[in-house]
């Protein structure tokens, strides 16, 4: 059973790693909004905004003028 | 307008498309209807970059866009050049901005706005949070100026504003993010300390080598340490705190368990000696973490109410200067500057005007529906809305004083104060506390009599089995539920306890105007002369809707629903009572009886009675009233099938009050009541021993709101008093009404079972701890257990469903 006092060691160090990632994770906004992005699965799409989507908006503000 | 099957609801808002209205737009391959150019725009601008799947996956209606939306990038445009407002500055140029957006309403309104910013060459990253309506951009400045992010939304229809209270909101983020870390810290270490005790209690059963379960015990020091350190000390500080004011806090009783067990572990393990507890420790710190972070995103959802009201000032204002105008941030206005208020603005400041007249509509403000006339000298109030002619104001208070403003302080402030029940549960738990502590020294004496080895252990077990936890959780687990399954139906729970007095609430009082009314006129019934065949009703709407169009008196909206072309009139002159102009090759005239020379005795009160004529004489007759809200007849049957006494107060004339209560069927009412009079009202009601739910709008109701033991407000109602009343109605029927008298008989019978629970564990539990039988690992897991019962209770409130009408035609469109 010697393993152990390699292995329980590393599992603590790795738990340490975890705890930093976890902290970075928070203090980055990773957390803040668990809601949305498990949307961007089904809604996403392969199909980008097509790139001319200035010009949309433009044509549509000077019909509203 | 009806509601029957013919009825079609607009693709985007999800409101009735008029009859008459023919906008199509084409999405996923089908033509949907839509009911505004507004609507029609923003639907087509969605679908045409490829995001059509917004409809499939929303699950709220949009807003609907309004006019001021299509000028918002000329607005913003005053904005361009202030670094102050670009957000806090990052690396390389780059600045955070924090907007607060109205109208976004579930995840896929997030993704939307998303996608479109993204996009943008300029714009890093996005985030949007759904819950509090707030939207962070990363952008860079110099690629993009802020009025494109501004015109960005509001071409996908959403209305961005500056949030005022940016600050305040960044604080929450950061208690937010710091409860979080806690709670992480604490369930990793958990998880590891606990894999250390099984292996350890393994041992105790089956044998161990010395030098193993030293080893163990050396790992579990470590990692717990850190725990205790991190996650831990705001039970110290907190239960510090309640000791230095004197009182016993739940948290001495928590700071004093883990304490003791962290120490005698300590000491346990350096003399080589008896059981170590560093696994009860870690899980009583990370279930308790775990209760408070639930606690605190409550607090924070609610708070968010507040600040709605920063939407009610305009963002920019019109300051005169040397006889030429200039568009300065409103909340750059000083007092003695000088602001020019065009037809339709909201004034930006309170001041009083200085020349011109015109007619306010301080519905936000007051709940009157009929613009208040205002001269030189009358003093206007910031967030009321200039309804005819364009003003000129002197500004009286700095935009942070403002009437608005401080009753918006006020209500944040009130919002942040304790209720009535946190106090008393407070008390009660300091009773039980003590009780808990003396319990404890006596077990501890006991012990130290009788065998010093139990000494720890039974102590220990007494103080962790005995949290108050559940206890403390049965009221605000439930209410919490509640008020989540509330907000999926539009319903704003503000103040907890409201929704345990509910029960014992015995008569509901409505206000009339906004509340069982939508507030604005609609025609109950067109009445053509019987003499005039050649005109029809289509005929007579059309030649009023024409002469109506350019029209600003409230009155106009009846016939707004009518879309009409404006070449067809010509020569409109708009009068104080009426309207007159050329439709065809004929002269109309259209207005109250005075006015049109209609020799009838007409009728007063509602908005009375509006006559067609033209040179001949009389053509038709249309009568005016404030239209029902909907389904407001048969919320009022179902509450009173409740046995509920149902009355109405109203400001109003009698006759308008009559044949509001005749067609909701209600049979007492009051009518010319001021404020006042509605208060003694209540008063006396209550002096009669009634428990009294007012139903009403507007901050003229807000003091009555405030008398009444429960208070309720519908949509169209101010944010103002919104904020003040219990319940906020934000959905446009009063249908919930119903409901939420449902839930608060669910909610107070799991309240109960709760309690009920908590009591008898406790009493079940602490006996066995004190004579020894319970080690402290059971103890931490049997407090834990108790806790996650009494939530898992609560959690079957949120569960409940409640079938909406209003979402079919969504569904129906999408799919």
């Amino acid at each position: 059973m010697s393993i152990l006092y390699i292995l329980i060691p590393l599992a603590v160090v790795l738990l340490a790693i975890g705890v930093w990632a976890l902290l970075w994770a928070i203090k980055n906004g990773q957390f803040d909004d668990l809601e949305t992005h498990g949307w961007s699965v089904v809604l996403d799409d392969d199909q980008k905004p097509p790139p001319q989507v200035d010009d949309v908006n433009s044509e549509f503000e000077e019909e509203e003028k | 307008m009806d509601m029957n099957e013919n009825t079609r609801f607009c693709f985007h808002c999800g409101e009735p498309v008029p009859h008459n209205c023919d906008l199509k737009v084409e999405a996923q391959g089908q033509l949907q209807p839509v009911c505004c150019r507004g609507c029609e725009a923003v639907a087509n601008l969605i679908c045409q970059s490829g995001q059509s799947r917004y409809y499939q996956f929303r699950t709220e209606n949009a807003i609907k866009p309004v006019d001021e939306d299509t000028v918002i990038e000329d607005a913003w445009k005053r904005y361009d050049e202030r670094d102050s407002l670009w957000g806090s500055a990052l690396k390389n140029g780059r600045y955070a901005l924090l907007l607060q957006v109205e109208g976004i309403r579930c995840a896929a309104c997030a993704w939307l706005i998303r996608s479109q910013l993204e996009a943008r060459d300029g714009i890093d990253q996005v985030q949007v949070d759904v819950a509090t309506g707030f939207v962070r951009i990363n952008w860079q400045p110099v690629k993009l100026r802020l009025s494109q992010i501004a015109a960005i939304l509001a071409s996908i229809g959403y209305r961005p504003h500056l949030p005022l209270a940016g600050a305040e909101s960044m604080g929450r983020q950061h208690e937010r993010r710091d409860a979080l870390k806690r709670l992480g810290v604490a369930g990793l270490g958990m998880m590891q300390v606990m894999m250390y005790a099984v292996a350890l209690y393994a041992g105790d059963a089956f044998g161990i080598s010395e030098g193993s379960e030293r080893f163990l015990q050396w790992i579990s020091l470590i990692v717990t340490t850190p725990v205790l350190l991190y996650s831990g000390r705001i039970f110290y500080s907190s239960a510090w705190r309640s000791i230095s004011h004197r009182r016993i806090g739940m948290d001495v009783p928590v700071a004093l368990a883990i304490s003791i067990a962290f120490i005698m572990s300590c000491i346990n393990f350096l003399t080589g000696n008896g059981h170590v507890y560093f696994d009860s420790v870690v899980m009583f710190i990370f279930f308790l973490s775990l209760g408070r972070y639930a606690e605190l995103v409550v607090r924070h959802r609610n708070l968010q109410t507040g600040l709605a009201l920063a939407r009610l000032l305009p963002e920019w204002a019109e300051l005169i200067r040397d006889g030429q105008t200039e568009k300065i941030p409103a909340t750059d206005l000083r007092i003695a500057d000088q602001v020019r208020v065009r037809a339709g603005q909201t004034f930006p400041a309170d001041g009083h005007v200085i020349s011109g007249s015109t007619k306010v509509d301080e519905a936000l403000l007051t709940g009157e529906s009929r613009p208040v006339e205002k001269h030189t000298g009358d003093v206007v109030i910031a967030g009321s809305i200039n309804r005819t002619q364009t003003v000129e104001v002197e500004v009286g208070k700095d935009p942070d004083d403002s009437t608005v403003s401080v009753m918006g302080r006020m209500l944040l402030k009130s919002q942040t104060h304790r209720s009535h029940y946190t106090r008393l549960s407070e008390r009660y738990a300091g009773w039980f506390v003590g009780i808990v502590l003396v319990v404890a020294c006596l077990t501890a004496l006991w012990w130290l009599y009788y065998d010093l080895t139990m000494l720890f252990p039974a102590t220990l077990a007494v103080l962790v089995i005995s949290c108050p936890c559940a206890l403390s959780l049965a009221t605000p687990a439930a209410i919490a539920s509640s008020s989540r399954a509330l907000l999926e139906q539009g319903v704003l729970l503000t103040r907890g306890e409201a929704l345990e007095h509910l029960g014992s609430v015995d008569t509901v009082v409505f206000d009339k105007t906004g509340t069982l009314t939508s507030g604005s006129p609609s025609i109950v019934e067109t009445v053509i002369n019987p003499s005039r065949k050649a005109y029809n009703e289509e005929a007579v709407l059309r030649i009023a809707a024409l002469l109506e169009i350019d029209s600003s008196h409230p009155v106009s909206k009846a016939f707004a629903k009518v879309r009409v072309s404006r070449d067809s009139v010509s020569n409109i002159i708009n009068h104080d009572n009426g309207v007159e102009g050329r439709v065809g090759d004929k002269h109309y005239r259209l207005g109250n009886a005075a006015f049109t020379q209609v020799n009838v005795i007409d009728v007063t009160g509602g908005y009375g009675r509006l006559w067609l004529v033209d040179e001949t004489g009389w053509i038709a007759r249309f009568d005016l009233d404030d239209g029902l809200r909907d389904s407001a007849a048969e919320t009022i049957a179902d509450l009173r099938a409740r046995g509920l006494d149902l009355i109405i107060l109203s400001g109003d004339q009698p006759q308008a009050v009559f044949s509001v209560a005749r067609r909701t069927g209600i049979e007492t009412w009051r009518a010319e009541q001021t404020p006042g009079m509605k208060m003694d009202f209540l008063k006396s009601l209550q002096k009669q021993g009634k428990t009294v739910l007012m139903v009403g709008d507007g901050i003229n109701d807000a003091p009555v709101l405030s008398v009444a033991n429960i208070s309720m407000t519908v949509s169209g109602a101010s944010e103002l008093a919104n904020s003040t009343a219990d319940f906020i109605l934000t959905g446009k029927s009063l249908k919930y009404i119903d409901y939420i008298f449902k839930l608060a008989h669910k909610t107070h019978a799991i309240i109960r079972q709760n309690l009920v629970w908590a009591l008898a564990y406790n009493l079940l539990a602490i006996p066995f701890a004190a004579a020894g039988l319970i080690v402290p690992w059971m103890a931490a897991l049997g407090m834990s257990f108790s806790s996650l019962l009494v939530v898992l209770n609560s959690g079957r409130l949120a569960k409940r469903k409640f079938e909406t009408q209003a979402s079919v035609p969504n569904r129906l469109v999408t799919q």
